[in-house]
């Protein structure tokens, strides 16, 4: 293995219980965004936009659809002879092996792979959120810095800082105090969950972490604090660019409508920073006479004879004669059939509305149609509703 | 198929093609809003599990190189995948090739270092979505020496069409090639299936008495004299010869009715091609948009109608586009307005032009042309 600089961890084993439906059978970061993406498109595709090409990306909860999908790396140029992604799911080791327990135990459980390339700075993601970052950036202050640790953080309205973890620091941008969800925070500055470290600190805290039984092995809860209260150098890198977190119903479905917004607040056309994304292969949409398309996106695939107004379609999607899709998020290979009413709801992958079924309300919460879950004709699914095919 | 390899021909005539094909090969040329023709012959042998196929390149074979790359759209990035191969020059070879037969002859030691039995040969300036499993198997089964496969719908006009008469056993009796008054409607794909050892045979004799033209020099006239038993294999599916801006322009409008798009991407043989990486179209403000194809990438602000839109295409406020075929990342500005015309990659129709074309001559606009 040749030696890097960097080497990036994607911690992916989280389940995302608050996405409900859309979570049961994959893992938050394979849940698609965007009409063509993954939630983990936008980690993967910054990593090697900032030339980051070792990724690890840590599995657990129901990974088979996620490491499906990561395949090669090849769609994100990750698949190399020195470097590429690495799927990581924990391991036995001699009689022993565990589940990761905590975001920091599943760092530890992969030090071995780390070593390997014998980096100065590991980067540790999620993959929760929509943004496009330049990690290469953060990683000059890091250094500028002499840093052990650096926290991506972004300046958050004051009344949003007590839902957050908030970083207090000096003039310098030195962190001196972490709280999580202050109730009277004495900064905005809001941690994004992105983390770079100098190796050797983080191997060290990571060891002095899983020997304290009382720890809970959160980088959060345990490590940072750890590293504060032994004055270690604890830097914040702010970040001001489009980040959302997408992982409730209400989150995921905002962040697709915000991409129907003039000018769009994140620039996915930017040809130096592309999100990259595995290709379905499908020839370009049709949109049939007698349909009408208004402020909306439509991937390659679909097949549109109704009315789609101010929604996102993904790839294959069909929409039937006199159908209506309103403020809607329609997921890969979902069938709305005539007549049908969609309104305000995400229907997931291959979900099925029959002719005449209303789906969603006008007002209130985001209505949820499951992955392959059928709505029978003449049946309305209400605001906040979520249908599981399973219990069907 | 383990024991069968392709080889496409790329190097034909295109003068009817004019401007569309100045700067490009035909196998390169854009069709149904994001492929190249030569998608469609790729995609075929990777669904019959050829692995081994060669593509040979004669003239302006640069945008097809940057097309196909290592092959891994379709899977051909292996170690025995994908094989380009240019002309080269040497003592006996110009580089230069008057007809496949040349080509073949030039990279018959490609031929011979192919480990496998059977050979599928084709050119690409046909559009299906074909396994070619069948007719390997028919062709095994026939005892033939060669299979030529047919089509009673092929679509499109041209002088090289070529026309099959053939028995009740299904053995070719005769070819006309561009005859002025056919007397079958059988005419070739110009898909080819043999053994691999026969077709160099065939290449070296061919060679060594001074033709040049395969399916003329060799297959019309040994078809024609009996000394080569050929047989036919009828693809039921369509077939497009595009050999003309005519042949161009009603293919690609053909594909706005869901009965050909259901035909040519069925779901279990999807059409492999480069990825781009765009975003799914957007339709914004007063967007009209009817009976159209759209890929990814488009913007689209204005009117469009009855057209096929490539990648990244983007059309202004007020913009008109009817009947038309837009490549990809051509931009129609506000106000401006064309029916039946082809615009080439990067064109530009400015603000307020106006090119309005009779349905039968449809107006080509050339590559990174501004109008």
């Amino acid at each position: 293995m040749r030696k890097k600089q960097c080497v990036a961890m994607l911690l992916a084993g989280g389940q995302g219980s608050r996405l409900g439906i859309l979570t049961k059978n994959v893992a938050k970061p394979a849940v698609p965004y965007g009409g063509k993406y993954r939630i983990i498109d936008f980690p993967l595709s910054n990593c090697t936009n900032s030339g980051i090409d070792v990724v690890g990306v840590l599995t657990q909860y129901r990974p088979l659809e996620l490491n499906a999908y990561i395949g090669s790396g090849s769609p994100w140029d990750l698949d190399l002879t020195n470097g590429g992604v690495y799927v990581l799911p924990p391991y036995q080791t001699g009689t022993t092996g565990e589940w990761y327990k905590g975001t920091a135990n599943a760092i530890y459980q992969n030090i071995p792979f780390i070593a390997q390339w014998d980096p100065e700075y590991v980067l540790i993601l999620s993959g929760d959120h929509i943004y496009k970052m330049d990690y290469n950036a953060m990683l000059r202050s890091h250094i500028e810095k002499g840093a052990d640790l650096t926290i991506a953080v972004r300046e958050v309205p004051w009344e949003e800082a007590p839902r957050f973890g908030i970083l207090n620091t000096d003039e310098n941008n030195k962190i001196t105090e972490f709280e999580e969800k202050p109730k009277n925070p004495k900064s905005n500055k809001a941690s994004m969950g992105v983390y770079i470290f100098s190796w050797s600190k983080l191997k060290k805290y990571l060891e002095l972490d899983e020997a304290d039984e009382k720890s809970s092995n959160d980088f959060g809860k345990n490590v940072i604090p750890a590293m504060l209260g032994d004055a270690q150098n604890l830097y914040t890198y702010t970040f001001d660019g489009y980040w959302k977190d997408v992982g409730t119903i209400e989150s995921l479905w905002e962040a697709n409508m915000d991409l129907l917004e003039m000018p769009m607040p994140i620039d996915l056309y930017d040809k130096r920073w592309r999100i990259y994304a595995r290709n379905p292969g499908m020839p370009p949409h049709c949109v049939a006479e007698g349909a009408k398309v208004v402020d909306s996106l439509i991937t390659e695939g679909c097949e549109v004879k109704g009315v789609v107004k101010h929604s996102v379609l993904f790839a294959g999607v069909t929409v039937g004669e006199g159908a209506e899709i309103t403020d809607a998020v329609i997921m890969p290979g979902a069938v709305i059939e005539r007549g049908a009413v969609v309104r305000r709801a995400i229907v997931a992958e291959n979900a099925h509305i029959c002719a005449g079924a209303v789906v969603g309300e006008e007002t209130g919460l985001i209505a949820v149609v499951g992955p392959k879950a059928v709505i029978a004709s003449g049946e309305s699914v209400a605001a906040g509703v979520q249908v599981d095919a399973d219990a069907q | 198929m383990k024991d069968v390899m392709g080889l496409i021909y790329t190097g034909e005539n295109d003068i009817h093609l004019g401007e569309l094909t100045s700067q490009r090969a035909v196998a390169a040329l854009p069709i149904a809003g994001r492929y190249r023709i030569v998608d469609f012959q790729l995609s075929s042998m990777v669904h019959t599990g050829i692995k081994n196929v060669g593509v040979i390149t004669q003239k302006n074979y640069s945008s097809l190189m940057d097309h196909i790359g290592s092959g891994r759209e379709w899977d051909l990035h292996g170690k025995k995948g994908l094989n380009i191969l240019p002309p080269f020059l040497t003592r006996e070879n110009m580089g230069i090739y008057t007809g496949l037969l040349d080509a073949l002859k030039s990279n018959s030691n490609f031929l011979r270092m192919s480990p496998q039995e059977y050979i599928v040969l084709t050119n690409s300036h046909t559009v299906y979505n074909m396994d070619y499993s069948d007719a390997i198997r028919a062709h095994v089964e026939s005892g033939a020496d060669l299979t030529i496969v047919y089509s009673r719908c092929q679509r499109g006009e041209g002088d090289n069409i070529s026309y099959l008469k053939l028995d009740e056993n299904g053995k070719v009796t005769s070819m006309q090639i561009g005859p002025s008054a056919p007397t079958s409607d059988c005419t070739s794909l110009k898909v080819y299936v043999t053994k691999r050892e026969l077709l160099r045979q065939l290449i070296e004799q061919g060679a060594a008495n001074g033709l040049h033209f395969f399916e003329r020099d060799i297959l019309q006239r040994n078809i024609n004299n009996g000394s080569l038993n050929v047989h036919g294999y009828e693809h039921k599916g369509l077939a497009f010869h595009i050999d003309s801006i005519q042949g161009y322009f009603n293919f690609n409008m053909d594909l706005l009715k869901p009965e050909v798009r259901a035909e040519l991407f069925p779901k279990d043989r999807p059409v492999y091609t480069k990825v781009r990486d765009d975003l799914p179209a957007r339709y914004m403000g007063d967007a009209q948009c009817t009976g159209s194809l759209i890929a990814n990438g488009c913007k689209i602000e204005g009117t469009v109608i009855n057209s096929v839109l490539f990648r990244g295409v983007k059309v202004a406020k007020g913009a008109v586009v009817k009947n038309s075929i837009v490549m990809q990342d051509a931009q129609i500005q506000e106000g401006a307005e064309i029916d039946h015309c082809i615009l080439d990659k990067q064109s530009v129709i400015r603000r307020n032009g106006r090119l309005i074309a009779p349905a039968a001559y449809p107006i080509v606009i050339a590559k990174n042309v501004v109008i």
